[in-house]
């Protein structure tokens, strides 16, 4: 991740929380954070705590992270943040708390007095892990028409194509879904076990492989052992754990998407 | 293949909650940056490394990163690091943490140091790795945090062991593991005891005094992997470190074990020292460069793969080297005009005339200062063997060594070379493939005109491994080609002092395919001395603006990562 793209996620991440932006320079962010924020970011609950219980006036901090040290002012405050750095691997989990699910409606120019059905799609954007002592992910946006059962990949891309907004717009209407979103999601499940099910899986044979060498020099280890000690049942134990190949399908996001016909 | 697939019915359950209750919904500017974050996030291959990209104030050594990609890809994730000492195994850790934290597939992490250790471990992850390592000072540590250094006489003691015992730990690190060589200690017992998902045991010692230290610190890690006690000690007891010498067990043992030696790293590069040496031809062999540089065979009839250059060059080596291209000549010339017969003949007669080899000579004289190995490196096979002879006759043996050597034949003469011989003559194709880093004498007995083929030569010795200071020395002959071109291109440039790669990169910017190609063209088609002078010095303030800016580059491209 470019030190460029960094400085324009942190922008639109505080903007999206509604801070107030102090300083926007090229080599770094000085931000005025909301109590929100505040709490969320800067790990301060014992102060929260006693002001909520003394009914002061909150004092929400001021953050100044700087992407660009060489550019930056010598003498200026604030923290060095790059791709692994704490703070912006915090950011990226509080974005994705906060942004776990959505309701959005296509935002269609009015032509006419005509109304616009808008069908609704529920989708999600999934990462899933291969893993054995060793990983690997893929990630995957899915859609699924609520109404006629279609499954679209690459949603999320689409979607970066059409105008959304949170409120339905004028003129628009929402078609009753035939699918309830409970079974969508069973759907959208088994669409994707499906998908991964075919996969190239010689990496999890692979691991079995490693597994079972493993085992077998253990084995070799206490054969002359009558009554096995308490550590060859950890020890078995500890390759399984390392060893055993599982898939993990995780959700980043998702949420329902109310779209014209022609949209996707 | 059946695989156990989970899915994440949290976020499903969360959804629905939020469907009957319409909200609260997220931001679209938030939702996307999720998405984004999470492109980055991803693990794209099981193999390579990720750790270096979430790295920003660490620049590993080269060995420092293989080691982690060895331990990641190839001993899955559990290995002895026993690089000597000062090569920076705690960066090999710290990578090796930081890439399975990365991956998701270590969360805690236990490290066992001695007590005058540990707040230096916590320190480095936290500032090096951005790795939230705690010093264990108070038992409810061990609950709290998810990677810990403690020193490993409080870990194996109650409460802590008990507590310890209750926790999952991924990965467990133990340094100066070499304590744990005697198996009836409390601390082997111990870490024995420890479920070790992924673990990696750090010393710069594996075997100190017996064959059986190495025994159990392997099966402290992986169990079996030499071997029972009793199979092991059967085959190998008493043998001490001659161990070493096992090549079963050695390969064996490799497999567990990471040993980077100091010598190997490149981190201590010796310095080079060059020096030129100028040579005066003695009157015989004066008259026959002369003949030469008066002789066009081209204009002769001779054919354009002979040049008088070449001949040229060829004198300032050896007239043996003058003779077989004479030879070569007069052979290939299917119709020789009776002019050129004489010609040649003349030069033949000339070349006999020549009664010693100046530099030769001085090569004698400065093998015997010097007193220790010596590399030589010639351009002409003639000289190669007339050199083995002069050199026998005044009581020096040497070894030849040519490209076209099978590789048997080459490494007998490198192990003759390296155990029993003085010198080693060697021509230009047997420059690549073989290191001498034993050695730091290299006479350059003639020139090469391509500057990397230089670097090759001197690379075999001036490489990692090598412990000495490299000595150069450079011969050419007073007022000849060879001399121009030592002046003009070596000295202007400094080639000598450049590392390996460096030039090659310049060269490639300049689009300078062919530098030898190049020189022969200035030193062929220039009508003066100065009209060469002019263009020789073109091509080196070419080069060393070449490398001022690829030097400016450098300081740019440190910029952003």
């Amino acid at each position: 991740m470019q030190q460029q793209e960094i400085h324009d996620f942190l922008l639109t991440y505080f903007k999206a929380n509604h801070c107030e932006i102090i300083e926007n320079h090229p080599a770094y962010l000085t931000i005025q954070l909301t109590i929100e924020l505040d709490k969320e970011l800067m790990n301060r609950p014992f102060y929260w705590h006693y002001l909520e219980k003394t009914g002061g006036v909150p004092n929400p901090s001021q953050l100044t992270l700087i992407t660009d040290p060489q550019q930056a002012p010598a003498d200026l405050k604030g923290e060095l943040i790059h791709f692994g750095s704490q703070r912006l691997h915090q950011i990226f989990a509080s974005t994705k708390k906060l942004a776990g699910f959505i309701r959005l409606y296509e935002e269609i120019i009015q032509s006419g007095p005509a109304q616009n059905p808008l069908y609704p799609w529920l989708s999600i954007n999934a990462k899933i892990s291969y893993q054995s002592d060793r990983k690997k992910d893929i990630l995957l946006s899915a859609g699924l028409n609520l109404i006629t059962g279609e499954i679209v990949e690459q949603f999320h891309e689409k979607l970066l194509q059409i105008q959304v907004t949170p409120k339905i717009p004028d003129y628009s209407f929402t078609l009753s879904p035939l699918i309830k979103p409970k079974s969508g999601l069973l759907r959208l499940d088994s669409y994707i076990r499906r998908t991964f099910e075919g996969d190239d899986h010689t990496w999890a044979e692979r691991a079995i492989e490693r597994w079972e060498d493993d085992l077998r020099l253990l084995e070799n280890f206490y054969q002359d052992m009558e009554d096995k000690a308490e550590s060859y049942y950890t020890e078995k134990e500890a390759l399984q754990n390392r060893y055993e190949p599982n898939i993990t399908i995780s959700i980043v996001n998702g949420g329902l998407f109310y779209l014209s016909n022609q949209a996707i | 293949m059946q695989i156990q697939i989970t899915f994440d019915d949290e976020w499903s359950e969360e959804f629905l909650d939020k469907v009957e209750n319409d909200g609260p919904w997220a931001n679209w500017e938030l939702y996307k940056l999720a998405v984004q974050a999470e492109k980055h996030l991803a693990i794209p291959e099981f193999e390579g490394l990720q750790a270096p990209n979430h790295l920003n104030q660490l620049t590993p050594l080269p060995h420092q990163l293989e080691a982690a990609r060895q331990v990641v890809e190839n001993m899955n994730g559990k290995a002895i690091l026993a690089d000597e000492v000062g090569l920076g195994k705690t960066i090999e850790a710290g990578l090796i943490i930081k890439e399975y934290m990365i991956r998701g597939l270590v969360k805690k992490v236990l490290i066992l140091v001695p007590a005058s250790l540990v707040s230096q471990w916590a320190f480095e992850l936290n500032t090096k790795f951005h790795i939230p390592a705690v010093v264990q000072r108070k038992s409810y540590v061990w609950d709290s945090c998810d990677c810990i250094v403690s020193s490993i006489d409080t870990a194996k003691r109650n409460p802590h062991r008990d507590i310890i015992f209750k926790q999952e730990y991924d990965l467990i690190i133990i340094d100066e593991a070499h304590k744990l060589k005697n198996n009836k200690t409390k601390n082997y017992e111990f870490v024995q005891s420890l479920k070790k998902k992924f673990c990696l045991l750090l010393t710069a010692t594996p075997i100190q005094n017996k064959v059986e230290e190495i025994f159990h610190l392997v099966s402290l890690l992986k169990p079996g992997h030499l071997g029972n006690a009793a199979l092991f000690s059967e085959k190998y007891k008493g043998k001490g470190r001659t161990i070493y010498e096992d090549e079963h067990l050695k390969k064996l043992v490799n497999t567990v074990m990471i040993r980077n030696r100091r010598a190997d790293t490149g981190i201590e590069w010796t310095k080079r020292h060059v020096e030129t040496i100028i040579i005066k031809f003695s009157p015989t062999e004066q008259a026959l460069y002369d003949a030469i540089t008066a002789f066009r065979p081209h204009s002769e009839g001779a054919g354009s793969s002979f040049s008088s250059l070449t001949l040229q060059r060829e004198a300032c080596s050896s007239k043996e080297a003058v003779f077989t291209t004479l030879k070569n000549m007069s052979q290939k010339h299917e119709n020789p005009a009776p002019e050129f017969i004489e010609k040649l003949n003349s030069l033949f007669e000339t070349a006999k005339q020549v009664e010693r080899n100046s530099k030769a000579e001085k090569a004698l004289e400065l093998i015997q200062k010097i007193n220790d190995k010596v590399i030589i490196f010639t351009e002409y096979r003639a000289t190669q063997l007339y050199l083995q002879w002069f050199l026998q006759q005044n009581g020096i043996s040497s070894v030849p060594f040519r490209g076209g050597f099978k590789r048997g034949k080459k490494d007998w003469m490198k192990e003759l070379f390296q155990n029993k011989i003085q010198v080693l003559i060697a021509t230009e194709a047997g420059g690549e493939g073989i290191n001498l880093q034993f050695c730091h004498h290299l006479i350059n007995f003639d020139l090469p005109w391509n500057p990397m083929r230089l670097e090759q030569r001197i690379g075999r010795v001036h490489r990692l491994g090598q412990t000495e200071d490299v000595m150069i020395y450079n011969f050419a002959t007073e007022n000849t080609v060879e001399e121009h071109i030592l002046k003009l291109l070596y000295e202007k440039i400094h080639l000598f002092e450049k590392v390996i790669g460096e030039l090659d990169d310049i060269l490639t910017k300049l689009d300078i395919g062919n530098i030898e190609d190049y020189l022969v063209d200035v030193v062929e088609g220039s009508k003066s001395e100065g009209e060469m002078k002019i263009k020789m010095d073109n091509l080196s303030s070419i080069i060393q603006f070449a490398q001022e800016m690829k030097e400016g580059n450098l300081h740019a491209a440190t910029g952003n990562s």
